[in-house]
Formats: C-alpha cells, structure tokens, sequence
C-alpha cells in the first residue's frame, strides 16, 4: 500500500517536467511528513552524509577529465586513426565511425557529445563519399552509445555507490562486452555496406597508421592510466579518476595544444556543474531509498517475486522491459539511481551476481539511448543531421536491432562479464 | 546580482581543481616517499597527507550544493518533459511554473532542516582527521539550498516575464566548428 502511494506520488510529480532530483525529495519529504512518524530532521544528514564518501568523488573527476578531452581536435584524430585502421574494408568510412565512437566516447564519457563530435566531422564526409545520410545517421547514433560501457564509465560508478559492487570489478566487466558490442555494430555496418555496395577507401600504409595512432595515442592512454591504475592496485578507483583528470589536463594544454590556459575555467566550471547536477540526483536519490529501506519495500518486492515463482531468467528479462520502458523517459543516472537500489535486493535473492547485473543495466541503458521516443542520442542526432525523430527511428533500425540481440545475449550469458573480472580478481 | 553569479562560479570551478590537485598531490606523495631518495624522503615522510581524502570529500560536498544552485540558473536540471510537452501552450506553462515552485518549496525546506540541523550541532563536533568544526563544514546545506531557492525563484520571474526558460546544451563540444570547417575545404575525411 505505502509502495504503491510513494511511487504514484513520485511519478505524478515528475509527469510535471520537474527536475528529476527535485520530485524524488519532494516524494520522500511529503511522505515522511505526512504518513509517518521519522523525524524530518533525519532528512537533513543524510543531505550532507548520502555524498560524503571518497568513493564518489570518482564522479566529478572524471568528468573533468572527459572535458579536457571533448574537443573536435580529439576527435579528428581519432578519426584519422580509425580510419586508417578499417577505412579499406567495405564501407570503409561507416566503419571508422563506430570505431572512432567508440574511442571517442570512452574518453569524453558523454554519449551526446560523442555522436556530435564524431558525427559532425564524419557524416559529411560520407555523404560527399555516396552514402546515404540515413546509413550514416544510423551508424553514429548507435555508436555514440558505447561509451558507457566501455570504462572509465560514470553509469557504473553510479551503480557501485547505489549497490556497494566494486569499481575496478565493474570497469573489468566493462571491457568485453564493450568491445563485442563495438565488434558486433561494426559487422552490422559491414554486412550492409557490402551489400548495398558503398565505397571502399584505399588501404593505408603501415606509416601512415603509425602516424595518426601517434597523435590519437594521447588521449587512448587515459583509458590505460585509469585501468592499468586500477588493475595494478597503484590507485583507488577515485584517485585513478583524479590522476587521469590531471593527465588529461596535461595533454589537452600541452601536448595537443587544443586549448588555452585561459579556457581552464570554463572547463572547470562546466565540468563542476555537470557533477553537481548528478551529485544532486545522487543525494536525492538516497534520500529516496532511504525511504525504500526504512518501508522495506525491496524486500517486499523480493518476497512477491520470488512467491510468483519467479525464476532468475523470468526476472531478468522483466528487469529488461522495466529498463528499457524506464529508458523512454530518464537519463541512464536517474535510471540507475532510482532503479538499482529497489532491482538489486531481488537480484540478489536470486543469486545472481552483482557485477553481471551491473553490466546487464549499464547495456539497458544504452540501448535506451537510441530507441524512440526519446532516446537522447536520437535527438542529438536529428540536430546534426536534420533528419525527424521517425526518419531516424527508421535509420537507426538495423543497428538497434543488433543492440537488444546483444542485450538478450549478456544477460543470458553472465560469462561474457565475468570472464575477465574473474580470471583478474580470483 | 553580477558579484553572486560570478562568486559563485568562482567558487564551484576552484573547488573541483583543488579537490583534483589535493588528491594529485596525495597520490604523488605516496609515490615519491617511497622512493629511496636520502633527505627528500625523510622530508616527505614526515609530512603527513591522511587529510587529503577528507579535505576532498568536504570541497566536493561543497562544490555540489553551490553547482546545484548554478545548475538551475543554467537550466543543467532536467525532468521528464515528454508529457508536458504535449499539452498546448498555456497548460505547458502552468506546469513549467509548478515544476519551479516545486524546486523553490523542496530547497527552501531543506534548507530550513540544514540549518536547524547546523544549530544543534555541537561547537565541539570535529571532523575526523582535520578536526573542522562540523558546524562550518555543515554551512553548505543552508547556504547552498537558499541559493538554489533563490535561483529557481529567479528563473520563475524570467519565465513569467519573457517565457523563456535556461537550456543546457549537453552536447556542446569545444573545438568542433573549426574541425567541421577543415575537413569542409576538402581535407581528407
């Protein structure tokens, strides 16, 4: 009965188009006040105490070193690179679109401003090249959500601070599913390109590869500071995400020279408010699971499911289509944040491991991204190219359907996760 | 009005770099002391940086409160808007006024319940390590709530007056114009 009025409550109030953050601690105050006894003054330390934990500084760190890194300069090299890498086989250029994005996202960590970036300097390119602007639209708006799963990833880090599932694990788990998904876009590419016959680019020389490899290698080793930091045990996830920030200060100020001193600021700011938004998501966020625990609803949740007889594949794919559905209106964080802490508990109940679920939620969330009505990327997308949402929809088809075929395959096989977490932490 | 605004950027951009370089340095200082270098590592040794963890902590807790109130005059703040979306024009502002109302109410509250939960603290709680004064470190919830209070009641008048609202452009990226122009004069793609 109190589930059912909190979560009613909560979705009335964010039917109203009112910051996410602000409907789910309006949801709990209003509850708290007038349905129980809980002192609200409870409410205010947990204000300041639902963030005061080193392991979420991880967030604003990393997004300062994505900014340093979210410049058209980057991706141009990454471009170059890619291209000189695959520009030879069929669709040559398509395929160095979801390899750049995939490069690209894993170090700016923003799906949006990947499919910008990426797809603001390549898609021209394609349409001078032949191919339709659709085929293009579709391979970059899909592409631009790898990201997330490939680490550094703030979903996940937002998954480990909700669940208390370890950072490096999740990173690990991160890794093959990534690069399957990037591997399994680009034979979608591939197989359509040749098909439809779209133009090759001659084969690159092993120096010219050697040369853009050089100049994008800068911006790729953040991935091997954060990953080799944390593999190695020399730093802690939030140390990892501080030194990469500084590392990647260093190379955008004075190794790429992309941009000025005097533009620090700026970056600081951005990237300071960036975080404070998704900080005060977090904040409110436990607030609301607060109110969760302290009516134990996940655990009535887990005592309903499991009384269904519902097994762990039953339960998976109904987290699926809550996920998804959920997709059609949030942003991944609020997704997580506001689902993880109420799934998790069942999950667990059910035995299955957390890592694998974490992944399993962060694919959720990507394939969130480009599936209408609203997937985020979609519109960034439609802005670039000035394609409607429904022309998009229809382009970015065959792509999505590779995604879900993917999801289906994750999280029914735990081991594409667990394999390389497992042979490195046990 | 113009002293706040750029007060308060200030002092949300120079929180994150601290907090980034104090943990810079903490980590480098784990490193370095390690090092078997006569004079330098008995200096380094002798400095002490089991504060750096909670000095970042703190700045970050702070940077958050402060950047949620500079979210809201930058429109950074998002809801679910496919529903409102769809109503005409005049129910649409209806909501869009309620939604920012909501945000006023909700910060003034919470500010209110920091503070009252500032006063009780005693002066002699400390943190930890660096032994603040709890009280001060809690300064940010009142501080930073009624801020952000007073930004959404600010975005409420410049919506009532011009019926324009703050967007943040999640996809902004720095540098990208002059790439799009290069590879436009027929550079290779």
């Amino acid at each position: 009965m109190n589930a059912a009025i909190i979560f009613i409550l909560l979705i009335l109030l964010m039917l109203t188009g009112m910051p996410i953050s602000i409907a789910l601690g309006l949801t709990v105050l209003s509850f708290l006040f007038l349905m129980t006894d809980v002192p609200i003054d409870a409410v205010a330390l947990k204000l300041f105490s639902g963030i005061e934990k080193f392991e979420i500084m991880a967030i604003p760190f990393f997004i300062l070193a994505g900014n340093f890194l979210t410049h058209g300069g980057v991706a141009r090299r990454m471009i170059n690179f890619a291209t000189s890498m695959v520009g030879h086989w069929h669709g040559g250029l398509a395929l160095a679109g979801v390899l750049a994005c995939a490069l690209f996202a894993a170090v700016s960590g923003s799906s949006p401003a990947t499919v910008v970036a990426i797809g603001s300097i390549i898609l021209p390119a394609m349409v001078r090249q032949g191919y339709p602007k659709a085929f293009g639209a579709g391979v970059i708006t899909t592409s631009g959500a790898l990201g997330i799963l490939i680490p550094p990833s703030i979903v996940m880090v937002m998954y480990s601070v909700t669940t208390n599932t370890s950072v490096g694990q999740l990173f690990m788990a991160g890794v093959v599913p990534g690069l399957m998904l990037a591997f399994l876009l680009g034979l979608t590419t591939w197989y359509l390109a040749r098909k439809h016959n779209y133009p090759r680019m001659p084969k690159a020389s092993w120096s010219e590869r050697w040369v853009t490899f050089r100049k994008s290698v800068w911006g790729l080793m953040l991935i091997v500071v954060v990953m080799g930091g944390i593999y190695s045990g020399k730093f802690t996830p939030t140390e990892a995400a501080a030194m990469s920030a500084v590392y990647a200060f260093f190379i955008a100020v004075f190794v790429y020279k992309d941009l000025k001193l005097s533009q620090i600021p700026k970056v600081l700011l951005d990237s300071a408010s960036l975080s404070a938004m998704l900080l005060y998501i977090i904040t409110n966020a436990m607030l609301f699971s607060f109110l969760m625990t302290s009516e134990q609803i996940p655990q009535a949740m887990a005592a309903w499911i499991t009384g269904q007889g519902m097994g762990v594949v039953a339960f998976l794919l109904m987290t699926n289509i809550v996920l998804l559905v959920a997709g059609n209106f949030m942003e991944p964080s609020s997704i997580v944040l506001i689902l993880a802490p109420i799934l998790f508990p069942v999950a667990m109940t059910l035995g299955i491991d957390p890592v694998h679920f974490g992944i399993l939620i962060v694919v959720n969330m990507e394939v969130g991204m480009c599936h209408p009505p609203v997937g985020l990327n979609l519109y960034v997308a439609s802005g670039i190219t000035k394609m409607g949402i429904s022309e998009l929809t229809v382009a970015v088809l065959p792509w999505l359907c590779t995604m879900l075929a993917f999801l289906v395959l994750v999280t029914f096989v735990p081991q594409i996760s667990l394999w390389l977490p497992n042979l490195i932490y046990k | 009005m113009k002293f706040l605004d750029h007060l308060e950027e200030w002092l949300i951009a120079t929180l994150l770099g601290a907090a980034t370089l104090v943990v810079f340095m903490a980590v480098l200082h784990r490193y370095l002391s390690g090092l078997d270098i006569p004079v330098m590592q008995d200096f380094l040794i002798s400095l002490n940086t089991s504060w750096a963890q909670e000095l970042c902590v703190i700045m970050g807790v702070w940077m958050a409160k402060f950047g949620a109130a500079y979210g809201v005059r930058t429109g950074i703040h998002v809801g679910v808007d496919v529903a409102i979306n769809r109503l005409d024009a005049r129910w649409r502002a209806r909501f869009i006024v309620i939604g920012l109302l909501a945000g006023a109410l909700f910060t003034a509250t919470v500010g209110a319940l920091g503070a009252n939960m500032m006063l009780h603290t005693s002066p002699d709680q400390t943190s930890e390590v660096m032994e603040l004064p709890m009280r001060y470190v809690y300064l940010c919830l009142p501080l930073g709530s009624w801020l952000m209070c007073f930004r959404f009641l600010q975005v409420l008048v410049a919506f009532m007056r011009t019926g324009e609202l703050p967007q943040h452009d999640h996809a902004y990226v720095e540098g990208l114009d002059e790439e799009i122009a290069d590879a436009g004069k027929g550079a290779t793609p």
